[in-house]
């Protein structure tokens, strides 16, 4: 079964510290699903002066972050994607 | 696309009830015609009304919307507009009337008009290799971002770049649940920005998609408000569109190819900033693109055209208008080229640092979210930076 995790950014729009110490979404944040002890741990952001498009997009941000660890059925084995039907 | 039908009947039913008292639209103040997106009705709507109302220079923008790759084809190959186009009414004329208000309809002159601006909602080159001619003088506009939106009682928030390429390319067969009902996938059809703008984003090229291909946004807007299986249904939308129905559509975050996490458009699923578009961490947007009709000089043939582009792009204008453009690009979820930090190339390209010649950063942030920037006057100069609408823009 696909195992969908979504987790909330650690950013101040997402994420404040509650008083019994867990980190819980603010308010303005997208609702969490499917919250599990297995979700990965968030996958490190670029914290330099982005020059790259690979860069760019995975510079360190204060936005919201949405963390979604799935795995189509269909991604091959090296998890690259098959060829679109014809 | 059984349900295509019955929208077309009612869109046809439509435009004959208004066209039994459409005035001729050359009878109306000083018109301008245009082609553009129908993801770009929300400006035309506040556009129009300031021009109408742009008493140093008042203009009529008479226009119909249609797909970016048919305005192209429109403009470059001079093909006339025929039967009812739309206009905005003046204050005089309805004081009432508000960008939540119906256009009015009138008649195209003769037997038909080429636009005098048309408008892709996209770079030129996603629906034609061929240059522009001559006689076409291109400027890019303000940016778009494009969504996947579901219907809010959806309980899907976010959407990856794998997940949306199996989705739309393969359709039930990509077994990506919730999104297996085909019936519940609601597209554009292939001449249309949204369509091609997010098939560049997700490797799916525009015949391969998969899903229900609606001829206009409002029949996606229709088809996610109403469907009977929100967790399944999934649409494609300009954010222009998108924006102005957060309470009944839910806008997915995007994770695109190589990124670490999904991002909104904006800085949160409830911000209204386009941070995100603007730095880069959301990757699916184009620019939009204004052209006219030149002549050997390049000079416009009709000079308001260039008058009512240069509004719409931030360059200046004379007569000075009576209204700030910017508002009403703000205010419908574009962003402006000069409140960009990154650009691309090509349609669904990889993003390169932008710093625009002349910052309007702090002053959008004014508009859309609240700017932190310092503020300055005539008699209150920035510490650093240039002083520019009351703010201190980085340059």
């Amino acid at each position: 079964m696909k195992t969908v995790i979504l987790a909330l950014g650690l950013m101040a729009l997402g994420v404040g510290c509650g008083d019994d110490g867990v980190n819980k979404p603010a308010q303005d944040a997208a609702p969490l699903h499917d919250a599990s002890i297995d979700a990965p741990p968030p996958p490190p952001c670029f914290s330099g002066t982005p020059t790259t498009h690979e860069q760019i997009i995975n510079a360190c941000t204060t936005a919201q972050q949405i963390f979604k660890n799935t795995h189509p059925p269909l991604l091959l084995p090296d998890g690259s994607l098959p060829a679109l039907p014809p | 696309m059984r349900r295509l039908i019955p929208w077309m009947a009612v869109l046809a039913l439509g435009s004959a009830e208004r066209a039994a008292s459409a005035a001729a639209c050359d009878t109306l103040t000083n018109p301008i015609y245009l082609q553009v997106g129908d993801t770009q009705l929300n400006l035309m709507k506040r556009l129009g009304r300031a021009l109408r109302n742009n008493t140093p220079k008042p203009i009529t923008l008479v226009f119909v919307t249609s797909g970016s790759c048919t305005n192209i084809t429109a403009i470059y190959t001079r093909v006339a507009i025929t039967g009812n186009m739309q206009y905005i009414p003046s204050s005089t004329e309805d004081g009432n009337w508000s960008p939540a208000s119906p256009t009015l309809t009138c008649t195209a002159p003769g037997t038909g008009v080429v636009p005098d601006i048309a408008n892709s909602a996209l770079l030129n080159s996603a629906c034609t290799t061929a240059a522009p001619p001559a006689t076409v003088h291109l400027e890019q506009g303000p940016v778009q971002a494009y969504v996947m939106g579901v219907p809010i009682a959806s309980s899907q928030v976010a959407i990856t770049y794998e997940e949306a390429y199996f989705v739309f390319g393969f359709g039930a067969a990509g077994m990506v649940a919730p999104w297996i009902d085909e019936a519940q996938m609601f597209i554009r059809t292939v001449t249309k920005s949204t369509l091609l703008a997010w098939g560049a984003n997700i490797s799916v090229p525009a015949n391969k998609w998969k899903g229900m291909p609606f001829d206009g946004s409002a029949m996606v807007v229709s088809a996610l408000q109403t469907s009977t299986a929100p967790e399944k249904a999934i649409g494609i939308l300009g954010i222009e569109v998108a924006d102005a129905l957060r309470n009944s559509i839910r806008i997915l975050a995007f994770r695109s190819k190589g990124q670490n996490a999904a991002y909104f458009p904006d800085s949160s699923s409830s911000a209204r900033d386009k941070r995100n578009v603007r730095d880069g961490h959301y990757t699916v947007w184009s620019p939009t693109v204004w052209m006219d009709t030149v002549d050997g000089g390049g000079t416009p043939v009709k000079p308001d055209t260039r008058y009512v582009i240069n509004l719409i792009v931030g360059k200046p204008v004379a007569p000075a208008a009576n209204f700030a453009p910017l508002d009403s690009i703000a205010a419908v979820g574009l962003v402006p080229d000069c409140a960009m930090g990154v650009s691309r190339a090509f349609e669904g390209g990889p993003l390169s640092i932008y710093k625009p010649a002349q910052s309007c950063s702090c002053k959008y942030d004014s508009l859309v979210a609240g700017s932190t920037c310092a503020i300055c006057s005539p008699t209150n100069a920035c510490a650093s930076g240039t002083c520019r609408d009351g703010f201190c823009e980085v340059q």
